[in-house]
């Protein structure tokens, strides 16, 4: 359960950078398409993340002396993560649902007072979960787990404006 | 971007790299070295960092290379209008306005003119939504070729009924039904204002609304911080971050239409929401000729609580 949840989360989460990444770089009105493969680009490269923490994990358990404290040392610690990520989530997801009413002013309040204080912040909450994991992390390996789970999704971002520098994605 | 942009008062780098003749509309070179006099004058480091990056030629900014900030830096600022949605914030001011200016049998076809149009966002999102009639021509203009081109280039893509030029908004051989514009007003000061505005004072033109930042405690922070998160061209954090602190407060811009222009009945939209005090990203200057002004008041219905006293 914990690790389906960090996992819906990084996919959501990486599906916005995508998001992100994107907007400001076409200046077309109707871009309905555009952001529709944005969002799925984003999501695919943090399938990617998610695959190269699975194997490490994967890689991890399996070359650990004691798997099955290994195994509970990183749950423990993604479900404090999880304390942090799950709050910041549920408050942008009753956003978007608010956002959904038609009003224009109602959707820029939306702007305002969430979505762009929270995309300042997610660098910051990113950190926070993974400080408060690590606080209870026993191993080495559980650390640098984490460690290598906050840098792919602080990284996320870059890595897609460095293909798109590169003409690798449009 | 520093947080120290939101204590500068000077030009917008946008404003000082590039100049027009105001009667050929021809573009005149501009000297990289007294555009960086400039902001080093006003200790503005960050402009100078910003127009020290812009490649030169025999001393003077290369046009092509400005062109290439400046699309790209509408192109960062049009998602900002997206996000707060605001080809549908203008319609829905259009509209009324139309509909008294209908009722009221004004002759077709009604030409609405957006002053500045940049890459022609707010032009092209009325074509393509199509909700403001038949009747309706919409024409951008700007004084910067590449910006127009720009625009026109983006329009044929999407084969939207709207036109881009490069002129005087006020000297057009057919003039304007209604002028608007977004995030204009701010770069005019003192008399220059006074002009703008006194150049809606021609027969044919019925009615303006002049979106702009809406000046307020917390606009230079909040700008800060929405131009941080969601922009990457140095040129537009800095300026947007200055547009908000430059903007105009509702009384001054009140108080200025008003004896610029006093053929109209003028009033600003939208600085409270809900009647709260909360204040708006944008407010609008409304003017509306007398004839207009009651159906227009009749046609704004609910909306009528976000227009501040109408004289």
């Amino acid at each position: 359960m914990i690790a389906v949840s960090l996992w819906l989360l990084a996919t959501v989460d990486s599906a916005f950078i995508g998001y992100r990444e994107a907007a400001g770089r076409n200046a077309l009105i109707d871009k309905r398409t555009y952001y529709r493969h944005a969002l799925i680009r984003g999501a695919l490269f943090g399938q990617l993340a998610v695959l190269i923490v699975g194997v490490i994990t994967a890689v991890a358990l399996v070359s650990s002396s004691d798997a099955r404290a290994q195994f509970s040392d990183i749950e423990a610690v993604g479900a404090r993560m999880l304390i942090v990520y799950v709050p910041y989530a549920v408050i942008l997801l009753i956003t978007f649902c608010v956002r959904a009413l038609p009003s224009v002013d109602i959707r820029s309040i939306t702007s305002v007072l969430i979505f762009g204080p929270f995309t300042f912040i997610r660098p910051l909450v990113v950190l926070a979960g993974a400080v408060w994991g690590i606080v209870a992390a026993r191993s080495v390996m559980t650390i640098a787990l984490v460690v290598l789970i906050v840098t792919l999704m602080l990284g996320l971002g870059y890595a897609l404006s460095w293909f798109r520098a590169r003409g690798l994605i449009s | 971007m520093s947080l120290s942009t939101i204590t500068r008062h000077g030009p917008e780098i946008s404003d000082a790299i590039v100049s027009f003749d105001p009667v050929t509309l021809q573009r005149k070179p501009v000297k990289k070295a007294d555009v960086l006099d400039q902001f080093r004058e006003l200790r503005n480091h960050e402009a100078v960092r910003i127009v020290q990056r812009i490649p030169e030629q025999d001393g003077v900014l290369d046009e092509a290379a400005v062109d290439k900030i400046l699309i790209t830096s509408h192109c960062e600022m049009q998602r900002m209008s997206e996000e707060f949605q605001h080809g549908k914030r203008v319609a829905e001011l259009l509209k009324p306005i139309l509909e008294a200016l209908r009722h009221g049998g004004v002759k077709n076809p009604i030409r609405i003119v957006d002053v500045g149009c940049g890459t022609g966002f707010v032009v092209r999102w009325l074509a393509a939504s199509g909700s403001l009639g038949d009747d309706v021509q919409l024409l951008g203009v700007d004084f910067n070729v590449a910006l127009v081109n720009e625009a026109e280039r983006l329009a044929s893509i999407e084969k939207l009924r709207c036109q881009f030029a490069v002129a005087n908004a006020f000297r057009l051989d057919e003039p304007a039904t209604i002028f608007i514009s977004t995030g204009i007003l701010h770069h005019f000061r003192d008399q220059d204002l006074s002009y703008l505005l006194q150049q809606h004072c021609r027969p044919e033109t019925c009615a303006f609304v002049h979106f702009d930042f809406h000046s307020s405690p917390m606009a230079p922070l909040g700008s800060w911080l929405f131009h941080a998160v969601r922009m990457r061209e140095p040129l537009a954090k800095h300026d947007g971050v200055l547009s908000a602190v430059r903007a105009h407060k509702s009384r001054y811009l009140l108080e200025a239409t008003r004896s610029a222009a006093p053929e109209f009945v003028s009033a600003i939209y939208g600085t409270r929401l809900w009647r709260m005090p909360i204040p708006r990203v944008f407010h609008s200057l409304v003017g509306i000729r007398p004839k207009y002004h009651e159906a227009f008041i009749r046609n704004m219905g609910t909306r009528i609580a976000s227009l501040g006293k109408i004289e």
